[in-house]
């Protein structure tokens, strides 16, 4: 956004590589980034231009100008200037703070060293200093310093992977290949100096997926494509080093270009506050009104007759002109109803509430050291009143860790009958976990405990060393041998991982491979199977298969995939173990494992020859080649001999299920949006208790059309209703077409649980204008919503129709980068701070590490935030009226005037020093319940989403009682002051002395209600309460003092009077009444409120008195346990196309690659085949990132 | 990324109560013998308070004369302002029947005049009325300058338009003797107003103080004549001048204008019988359809106070017994019914 400014828009960039001076003339941004908004000289202006612009500051200067204009001006001017000087100064300090920090982490930024080609050699640079056009050395798992078009790398082919976690939160590796002819330069300093390629290319965008460009070298043109391109914030992965040639720089990169000004989030209550303020300025202007009107008649009654004895030589007035200077006078004086101070006290309490989610340590995770961060200190009450989150799945309700927990071999089950580890160690002590120490090549981290598995291991059945050698073979893992000899895998699924590393710990090693063959080592013995066929994964298939020649020479075909599609497969003699094995899948799955069914077949040298030849065949076809090679998959892959099954855990995240009963008890509706397949998200929601057995009905839309969409919603509904009753249909049906404020009146109406379970492509449908609301009214009746397969856009279309039609509070979970559109979109974003990359947590409003802190978040922070905010509120207005309006009142006995009733110091300081700390510990401190009481009871959280503590309907008693309190005030001293005179006969009615008893009645007034307001009572609401009394009277006493009236005798004309007045015994009895008079009242109406209308908190506190001095009693929340109920899901998340990968061997390292004759050979397809790849793998990954770039 | 590489240690949140939360406090809770006794109690004190200050109250002895119509040919004479330096008086004889005991002051109190109004209470110079420079006429709008450029002094609408009427109290002995009730008019003003407040300038004799200003329009005489006996009295510390200048805060106000001296037949206070004021009457007030009476009054230990305090209190301390009867009486049924927190139903 700086850089744009200043140029005329690029069109096309001209880059020359190696070539500074000719890059030069085009002006192209370094690699500098600034993300700050100031620096030293501007900071003044533009701060104080961009303050001006906030309504609030804006209103107030206007208000001083009114006060500059003596006429009008019935204040001093220091009595707004004081307070919004303040006020700027605060949110200058504060933004200047903040800047400070941008400027600090965009210096650690720029000034990251990376290795520059400068002339002949590689000179180590700082990033800023990167120019566009230069060669750049990057290594293994460092950051990418811009955006590089990839010369070469150390892997074959110009071949290099990079994680782009950053940038779209995907954390398997993608592969970029330099062009043939750029690779070829290799690690040679020399050449690559005198590389002098121009490219020209596409202006900078922020489309992450989608580059266009030319690269003109050696009189030769070279297209250039996305897979060309290695972006910013990508990391370098397996590749030991690559050179690149910086296209974009600095604010050009695409990953610049995406981190557009981020959306300014207000919170309901901020704009219920901006509707109030309106409010109150109407109501302002009406008093204005009033008292103009008053005036002219005063003044045409009483004052002409006035003016003459009063005012010698003024002819100009007539009344109405009269009345309007005092219109504005008016509009001056009664301006504290808006107080500025509001704004700013409202600032300062979110921060407060920031700092306290920041440095909550339940909320901090140890593992991975990081705290809970509230990265928007604006939001926080918004938590308090969240009625949907919408969560991603993968990395935030689970860990995104397999592990092989169970498997049936040959219908016998192995692994821990009981898996709940954590709660019972005493059984942990008795089944010790099996020692792998005596296999070196053991994952460590592996935790596996049957002894009977190991057992029939050594025993040698020969079935289960079938399972385990298939485990090892059957699968798209890479392997790396470090030079310590320790074995690392490369996976592209972690279900697949943990499948290896299971077997791989039980003794099946699975060594290496090339594009031929797979070694393993079988129980210490070395062997190598030739590996014939890799029947690829895919999502119809939903299977896998390698067909391997055994050093016996058999062949055999191993196949793993989703026990519903292999059971179809299975040889007819298997009927026996396939109910067996069966009964097992449905076991495992109802523990929300994820299962596969493993099956072989051995084949015959002449059949499997035959059906290569047509494999070959099929391949070489022109039309129809994927059908055909389908249909021979189909046809090898029959008469299976079922082996087992496997079962592996997706871990959910600890806490999960706790958290997502809490938040579901506490009334919040959680919908999974993930991006996962269906079986999987239907198994996690039953896994984390969204859905179980005992719902009516799981609703499944999976329709392929509009109207069938429309159709299967419809007819969803229709069962709703119909199981639900009978006779009130019709009303219901009535109902339903209102408003949508009498939905929620639907919606209880219903009883039962219901779940709605939504494809993506089901979605999309969906989510079109006609459809939308049927899908809104089914899923805000379901209990639990999960949408699977759905894209980042959809995530945040989902989010935005549920924040437009519900007004509802919403709030988005996620944890890569696929989430972020969603987390902008909700009112509030969460990122979760976790393996995957930093997007998620960047665009996020609050982040932390875990899941289960949400319920902290939510029911404790988010609470305690609303609750605070609401009472803060409704004290500010109420004091504000009561401060203000008696100026009102008084306006009819000084004949509308405009004569203020306070001192004009006590109404400047009134607001920011009298009572602003004794409310701000209110805002900051105050509970109402303990934390663990807001854990316990999560119904405490329904007052928020209802928005009953704040709304119109407080906001107007706050308002009524603030309006009584000053009419006390003022009419209680006024009939006190009515021909009366002091103790010693001297008078006391005089303006100055009601002025500072009204002032002081008033301070005394609001600190009582604020001591009744705090319902937590510490050291700080102590000091602040007592101090600002003992302020207030030290600072009357010091201004009434004869000094200062000695130095500044026209600022301070009470000389004298504190003192008069506050010895008079008949002051303090009005004081004294006052207080008694405005004080009783609230605090009966409160206590029958308590005693006849009690809160669900008001109870909790009263029991928790109770129960004080009792035991503190441990609440029990029963202990959810999963239902059983047969799910069972093909849990591949790996993508199509890699068994084509490893077959070519294009992704082997060099040393396990075949003789060189096997290279060329390899070589003379490679080409096709990467593009072949590269075409695929955009083509599922563009369609999904477009959409999301769309939304960034 | 960089930040894992920070240590661990110090990432934790420190466990202190402020940051956790923790901080030990005392949770405010209504309950019903805490609100109920509160209430019996303030209800019973204000009660209390609102019956002591009404017989106090009662026991002020006050005589209040308005002598804006008995004096009704002064008044029309004061209509006209070509008449203002035309003197007129009037006496107005009254009866008190009881003894007025202890110290008793006489105030006088205008109706309708509006003391209070902004542009009036701004209109005068502090810096001037302590002496400092006597032209300095800030913020006098109006009165600031005469038409040849004197600077008025003291200058502003409240100095011009003081209160300067004389009244003198005439005790009958018998019915042919008159004497002058002896007053004080010194000690009617605060101290820090006659000490501080207001200050005549620095100089040997009044008149060369106040040199090259000019008197207020309304006045007939300078500011350094006001008291021509006593110069302690005079000038701008004159005291009638300093009660005037402290401007009241509603329409209707008594200002304290002299004070019994308790000498010869007054050493108890006013005896009852016949008395007089005479009246030099000078400040109109039938211009602005104002009033003004004459004030005599005793005082009480809470000053002058009148009833509408102590019946304030009665009412408040009525009212909160009345409210603290109905809140038991409702809590009691309540009680009975009444559901505790773990049985009851969640209702919001």
């Amino acid at each position: 956004m700086f850089c744009s400014k200043k140029k005329p828009l690029e069109v096309e960039r001209v880059v020359k590589a190696n070539d500074r001076e000719y890059n030069e003339k085009f002006q192209y941004a370094d690699n500098r980034i600034h993300t700050s908004k100031y620096n030293i000289l501007t900071f003044l202006p533009i701060n104080l231009f961009e303050q001006f612009q906030r309504v609030a500051n804006a209103y107030f200067l206007s208000l001083l100008i009114l006060q500059l204009i003596p006429e009008i001006s019935s204040l001093s001017w220091f009595t707004t200037i004081v307070p919004l000087v303040l006020v700027i100064t605060m949110t200058a300090v504060k933004d200047a703070t903040d800047d400070y920090f941008r400027h600090k982490s965009d210096n650690q930024v720029n000034n990251r060293q990376s290795e520059v080609l400068i002339g002949n050699n590689l000179q180590k640079e700082k990033w800023m200093n990167v120019k566009v056009g230069d060669i750049i050395k990057l290594e293994n798992n460092q950051f990418i310093a811009a955006d590089l078009l990839l010369l070469s790398s150390s892997e074959p082919h110009g071949l290099c992977y990079i994680e782009t976690a950053e940038l779209d939160g995907e954390t398997n590796l993608k592969v970029r290949h330099a062009l043939s002819v750029t690779s070829v330069l290799g690690e040679d300093i020399s050449r690559l100096a005198k590389f002098d390629g121009l490219v020209v290319c596409e202006a900078p965008n922020n489309k992450l997926d989608k580059f266009m460009g030319v690269l003109s070298w050696k009189d030769s043109k070279h297209s250039l494509n996305n897979e060309k391109i290695i972006l910013r914030g990508c990391v370098l992965r397996n590749t030991s080093w690559c050179f690149g040639m910086v296209i974009f720089a600095g604010p050009d990169t695409k990953l610049m270009q995406n981190s557009g000004k981020t959306k300014f989030k207000r919170t309901s209550i901020d704009r219920l506050m901006n509707t109030l303020v309106l409010w109150i300025f109407g109501f302002l202007v009406c008093l204005g009104i009033i008292l103009a009107i008053g005036n002219s008649i005063w003044e045409n009654q009483v004052g002409d007759q006035f003016r003459t004895f009063l005012f010698w030589n003024e002819e100009e007035k007539n009344s109405l002109f009269s009345g309007f200077l005092t219109f504005w006078s008016y509009i001056i004086i009664l301006n504290t109803v808006v107080p500025i101070s509001l704004y700013v006290s409202v600032e300062v309490i979110r921060l407060g509430h920031s700092y306290f989610i920041n440095w909550d340590r339940k909320m901090y995770y140890s593992e991975r050291a990081t705290p809970a961060e509230a990265r928007t200190t604006t939001l926080n009450e918004e938590l308090g009143q969240i009625e949907y989150v919408f969560s991603d799945k993968t990395g935030t309700l689970t860990q995104n860790i397999m592990t092989f927990k169970k498997c049936s071999i040959n219908g016998r089950i192995y692994g821990e009958v009981d898996d709940d580890m954590d709660q019972k160690p005493n059984i942990i002590k008795k089944k010790k976990p099996m020692n792998f120490s005596v296999n070196p090549q053991g994952d460590k981290t592996f935790q596996f405990s049957d002894h009977c598995l190991m057992e029939s291991i050594r025993l040698g059945d020969p079935k289960v060393h079938e399972f385990l050698r298939l485990l090892a073979l059957c699968h798209t893992v890479m392997s790396e041998e470090n030079s310590a000899g320790q074995l690392t895998y490369q996976v592209q699924s972690p279900d697949e991982g943990a499948l290896v590393t299971a077997a791989r710990n039980l003794g099946f090693i699975f060594k290496s491979r090339t594009p031929e063959t797979i070694t393993i080592e079988e129980l210490g013995t070395l062997v190598t199977y030739q590996l014939l066929a890799f029947l690829d994964f895919n999502n119809i298939r939903k299977r896998m298969s390698v067909i391997v020649r055994n050093p016996e020479g058999q062949i055999k075909l191993y196949s793993k995939g989703a026990d519903t599609i292999l059971f179809e497969k299975l040889h007819p003699s298997n009927e026996d173990l396939l109910t067996l094995t069966s009964d097992h899948i449905s076991e495992f799955a109802g523990e929300g494992l994820r299962t596969l069914a493993i099956a072989y077949r051995d084949l015959d040298d002449e059949y499997f020859k035959e059906w290569q030849k047509m494999l070959e065949d099929a391949n070489a076809a022109a039309h129809e080649q994927g059908n055909r090679i389908a249909g021979l998959y189909e046809e090898i892959e029959k008469d299976l001999m079922l082996l087992g099954a496997t079962a592996v855990e997706d871990k959910l995240q600890e806490g999960v299920i706790e958290t997502v009963t809490s938040l579901l008890l506490a009334n919040v509706k959680i919908w999974i949006l993930t991006g996962d397949k269906q079986e999987t998200a239907i198994n996690i929601g039953y896994a984390c208790n969204m859905l179980t057995d005992d719902m009516n009905e799981v609703f499944i839309i999976a329709g392929n059309s509009a109207e069938e969409v429309r159709e299967e919603l419809r007819k969803a509904k229709e069962n709703m209703f119909g199981q639900n009753r009978s006779p009130s249909n019709g009303h219901v049906v009535f109902e339903k077409q209102q408003q949508l404020e009498l939905e929620p009146v639907v919606e209880e109406t219903i009883t039962g649980d219901y779940a709605l379970i939504i494809n993506g492509h089901s979605l999309a449908h969906a989510l079109e204008s006609d459809v939308k609301n049927d899908l809104l009214e089914l899923a805000c009746m379901c209990k639990t919503v999960v949408c699977c397969r759905v894209t980042p856009l959809q995530k945040a279309q989902v989010v935005e129709l549920v924040k437009k039609h519900r007004s509802a509070v919403t709030l988005a979970i996620g944890d890569g980068a696929n989430d972020v559109s969603m987390i902008k979109s909700a009112h509030i974003g969460i990122g979760i701070s976790g393996q995957e990359g930093l997007q998620a947590v960047l665009a996020s409003d609050y982040s932390f590490a875990q899941f289960r802190y949400l319920q902290r978040l939510l029911l404790v922070h988010g609470r305690w935030s609303y609750f605070r905010m609401c009472k803060f509120l409704c004290y500010f207005f109420y004091k504000n009226f009561a401060f203000t309006l008696v100026h009102f009142w008084f306006g009819f006995f000084c004949g509308f005037s405009a004569q203020t009733v306070y001192d004009q110091w006590f109404i400047t300081l009134f607001n920011i020093v009298y009572t602003s700390l004794p409310v701000l510990a209110m805002g900051i401190f105050d509970q109402d319940v303990s934390d663990q009481n807001s854990m316990d009871h999560p119904q405490l959280y329904k007052p928020g989403q209802l928005n009953l503590l704040f709304n119109k309907r407080k906001f107007f008693i706050c308002m009524a009682h603030g309006i009584y309190t000053s009419f006390a005030l003022f009419f209680i001293p006024y009939g006190a002051f009515y021909n009366t005179a002091g103790d010693d006969g001297q008078h006391i009615a005089d303006y100055q002395s009601f002025a500072v008893t009204m002032a002081t009645s008033l301070v005394i007034v609001v600190s009582v209600q604020i001591a009744l307001d705090t319902s937590y009572w510490t050291v700080i609401n102590h000091v602040f309460i007592w101090g600002s009394i003992a302020t207030y009277f030290s600072i009357l006493f010091t201004m009434h003092s004869n000094g200062m009236f000695g130095i500044f005798p026209k600022q301070f004309p009470f000389v004298g009077n504190a003192h008069h007045s506050l010895t008079q015994k008949c002051i303090w009895l009005v004081i004294l009444l006052t207080t008694v008079a405005s004080v009783i009242p609230v605090l009966a109406f409160r206590f029958l409120k308590v005693d006849l209308f009690p809160t669900l908190s008001d109870q909790i506190r009263q029991w928790q008195k109770a129960q004080r001095k009792a035991r503190p009693q441990q609440s029990q929340r029963p202990q959810t346990r999963r239902s059983s109920s047969r799910r069972s899901g093909y849990a591949f998340a790996h993508q199509e196309g890699y068994g084509e990968l490893i077959t070519s061997g294009k992704n082997m390292r060099a040393k396990n690659l075949p003789p060189a004759s096997g290279l060329e050979k390899t070589l003379s397809n490679s080409t096709s085949w990467i593009e072949n790849l590269c075409k695929k793998t955009t083509d599922t990954v563009s369609s999904f990132n477009h959409t999301k770039t769309v939304k960034l | 990324m960089d930040r894992t590489s920070q240590s661990c240690r110090s990432r934790l949140p420190d466990n202190t109560a402020l940051k956790q939360q923790r901080l030990p406090a005392y949770r405010l809770q209504l309950s019903a013998t805490k609100v109920l006794s509160g209430f019996f109690a303030t209800g019973a004190f204000c009660l209390g308070m609102g019956i002591v200050l009404i017989l106090s109250a009662k026991s002020i002895k006050e005589i209040e004369i308005n002598y804006t119509n008995i004096c009704a040919n002064c008044a029309e004479l004061r209509e006209n302002a070509i008449n203002f330096d035309k003197e007129c008086t009037c006496s107005i004889p009254f009866y008190l029947p009881d003894t007025m005991q202890g110290n008793v002051y006489m105030y006088y109190k205008l109706y309708g005049f509006h003391q209070n109004l902004y542009r009036y209470i701004l209109s005068r110079s502090n810096s001037q009325l302590m002496g400092r420079d006597v032209k300095d006429v800030g913020n006098c709008d109006s009165f600031r300058k005469t038409h040849n450029g004197t600077p008025i002094c003291p200058c502003g609408a409240i100095a011009n338009s003081i209160f300067n009427d004389t009244i003198i109290l005439s005790y009958n002995l018998t019915s042919s003797v008159r004497i002058k009730v002896p007053m004080l008019s010194n000690g009617i003003t605060w101290w820090t107003d006659k000490f501080i407040k207001f200050q005549n300038p620095n100089s040997n004799n009044l008149p060369s103080a106040f040199a090259g200003t000019a008197k207020p329009p309304h006045w007939s005489k300078p500011v350094y004549e006001l008291d021509e006996e006593d110069s302690g009295n005079s000038g701008f510390i004159n005291e009638d001048f300093i009660v005037w200048m402290r401007t009241a805060a509603f329409p209707t106000f008594k200002k304290l204008h002299r004070r019994l001296n308790r000498i010869q037949y007054f050493t108890e206070g006013l005896p009852a019988g016949n008395y007089s004021f005479n009246i030099t009457y000078n400040f109109p007030v039938t211009r602005f359809q104002g009033e003004k009476s004459v004030v005599l009054s005793t005082l009480t230990w809470s000053g002058g106070s009148s009833l509408f305090l102590g019946l304030a209190y009665t009412v408040t301390g009525a009212m909160t017994w009345l409210a603290s009867f109905s809140m038991m009486a409702i809590h009691l049924m309540r009680k009975e019914k009444k559901m505790f927190f773990p049985s009851c139903q969640v209702k919001l």
